[in-house]
């Protein structure tokens, strides 16, 4: 018998109790790993999306919508011409019902732009020029869709042609519906207007000289602000919002787990009031006792972890395959994330355990001659 | 292994040894004197609130004293730091309610006392295997307290008593929740070990006949000693 079977055997007492309350503390952390792993993957997304496009600098203004505000088209006329400026693309992208699709990222791209170049045909092909009426979709987008060449979808009140299904290389590439800029912006009745400028620089250029060109952009276009490919999602105040949502959500979970430990450590504690007491009467120090609680404590805490961590990773894995999200983004589940969860939940046991453990290491010995 | 005494020669010597509660409204022990020898067996006896559980709940550390001194082996109790090192390694002490941990073994129970010690695994377990046995116990090793019989249970409470080979056994009432078959058994294996191991034996009793089989008598009322006599012939 080891001091660890204390631990344990503290904990198995009370079987229904104990796994209630790790089934309490699996859900504070699921919902860490759950929220907090889908606001990461959701910049994720964006970045890889941005990568796969080729894309160093992005140009939009991120207010306070998820897609930018659109602004003139004109304004890529002030950047082209730009030192390390190898080409530029100009986008409309919007978030959109389309059919079966509560939400799906609509892609309109200049006819001829870079952002259009490292799109893998895997059937069909790519529209034939900017005024064709068709759109090639993601190959998620067409799973999600139910597409395949030939079909026809319903944008708005538009009927367009599916010409082809492609692979983008990412993500929020292969969910998207992607067409020309110019179909897209008479459908929304935004003609002239765009709302991203993809800037490709010249090969060989630093991170200063990038740092340099995004200051030199932004102070000729005041109605847009260039940053540096996938970090402009992190100025987008809705992002802001969902990760500061994440966080506050995941802060309220775990203070909920906090209150759980308390209250079985406390419950535990008080059933064995009499036995701490014989601990202490038969010679084991009040520093044995506080280690023996905060144990436990710690190891109810390591047990939700675990499964939250479990439950949240299956969670997150089938929300992501749900037709409503599927595509838009996925959940960064990385191990320094689910180790982390793991670790929030060890603090949270033992902290939840320090109350205990000093009302218990304060029991008076002589109370074991009682009762 | 010897046994080594201070320099007063006494396990434990009371001076004026007083216990209040609840601000003086409640005088548990009123001056109380007596010194106690290695190896001696001493029943205190008396009524019902006569303090004798107080007094014995000093000599085990378990409480202050209000006024007066406690030595052991000639040093104050009272300034003594490590009480837990005390209780675990100089004391023993024997419940009338067993409290042994119901949700371990008897071999377990007998261990838990050794983790203040710096005994192996394998060392607390073989130890406790040779306690259980010299108490009769060798095929019980493996029972829950709630599979034991009373006086079973009071058998492993004695070998987790000796668990740290401590000196002197204390012994609250041992016998008290147990029919005369099995008090008389607990006391007859008390009274061998006690001769075996020639550990100090103070045993808090109500019951006469029980505590006519030790050496010395301490009779207590009302907080004080009223009589304390050699028992010339112990039953």
């Amino acid at each position: 018998m080891t001091f660890f079977t204390f631990v344990t055997r503290g904990l198995t007492r009370r079987p229904v109790r104990t796994g209630l309350t790790i089934v309490g503390i699996a859900i504070g952390i699921a919902a860490v790993v759950a929220l907090v792993g889908i606001s990461r993957g959701f910049e994720s997304s964006w970045q890889t999306g941005m990568k796969s496009r080729g894309t160093d600098i992005v140009v939009s203004s991120m207010g306070r919508g998820l897609t930018p505000k659109p602004f003139s088209a004109t304004v890529v006329e002030r950047i082209a011409p730009l030192p390390h400026v190898a080409e530029t693309c100009t986008l409309l992208v919007d978030l959109i019902s389309v059919e079966k699709a509560e939400m799906m990222i609509v892609s309109a791209r200049q006819w001829g732009g870079f952002s259009w170049k490292n799109l893998k045909i895997t059937s069909g092909r790519l529209p034939n020029d900017d005024a064709e009426r068709a759109v090639v979709l993601g190959k998620t987008a067409a799973e999600v869709l139910v597409k395949k060449v030939g079909d026809t979808l319903q944008l708005e009140t538009e009927e367009l042609n599916v010409v082809g299904i492609v692979d983008g290389g990412a993500v929020v590439e292969d969910g998207s519906f992607i067409l020309s800029l110019p179909l897209l912006q008479g459908i929304t009745g935004n003609q002239g207007k765009i709302n991203i400028i993809d800037v490709r620089v010249t090969p060989g250029t630093g991170k200063e000289a990038l740092t340099r060109l995004c200051e030199q952009i932004t102070g000729l276009v005041p109605e847009a602000r260039a940053v540096v490919a996938g970090e402009h999602i992190r100025e987008s105040q809705a992002y802001r919002m969902i990760s500061a949502m994440s966080w506050g959500t995941s802060l309220l979970a775990v203070l909920v787990g906090v209150l759980g430990v308390m209250n079985t450590m406390l419950m535990t504690i008080f059933e064995r009031t009499q036995e701490i007491c014989v601990l202490l009467a038969i010679g084991w120090s009040r520093g044995r006792i506080v280690r023996m609680v905060l144990w436990e404590s710690a190891l109810l805490g390591f047990l939700g972890g675990v499964s939250g961590v479990l439950i949240g990773v299956v969670g997150v894995k089938l929300l992501v395959t749900t037709p409503a999200i599927r595509g838009l983004l996925e959940a960064e589940l990385n191990p320094q994330l689910l180790v982390m969860a793991v670790a929030i939940a060890v603090v949270v046991g033992v902290f939840s355990g320090i109350y205990p453990a000093w009302w218990s290491s304060r029991l008076a010995p002589s109370q074991a001659l009682h009762g | 292994m010897p046994i080594p005494n201070g320099d007063s020669g006494w396990v434990f010597e009371a001076c004026g040894l007083k216990k209040q509660y609840d601000d003086g409204q409640v005088q548990a022990l009123r001056g109380v004197d007596f010194r106690i020898q290695q190896g001696e067996f001493v029943a205190i006896v008396g009524p019902s609130g006569s303090g004798k559980s107080t007094l014995l709940q000093m000599l085990g550390a378990l409480d202050h004293p209000s006024a007066g001194t406690l030595r052991y082996r000639g040093a104050s109790l009272q300034e003594r730091a490590d009480l837990a090192s005390y209780r675990a390694l100089e004391i023993g002490f024997i419940f009338q309610a067993f409290h042994l941990l119901p949700t371990f073994t008897a071999l377990e129970n007998v261990q838990i006392p050794m983790f203040e010690t710096h005994r192996s695994v394998s060392e607390r377990k073989h130890r406790a295997i040779e306690l259980l046995k010299a108490v009769g116990l060798e095929t019980r090793l493996h029972h829950f307290p709630a599979k034991l019989s009373g006086g079973e249970r009071q058998r492993v409470a004695i070998a987790r008593s000796l668990a740290n080979g401590a000196s002197v056994l204390l012994a609250d009432e041992p016998t008290g929740n147990l029919d005369s078959e099995n008090a008389n058994l607990i006391l007859d294996l008390l009274v061998g070990l006690r001769r075996e191991q020639n550990f100090t034996l103070i045993l808090v009793t109500h019951d006469l006949g029980i505590a006519r089989q030790a050496a010395r008598i301490i009779e207590m009322k009302d907080g004080r000693i009223v009589s304390d006599a050699l028992n010339k012939e112990p039953t």
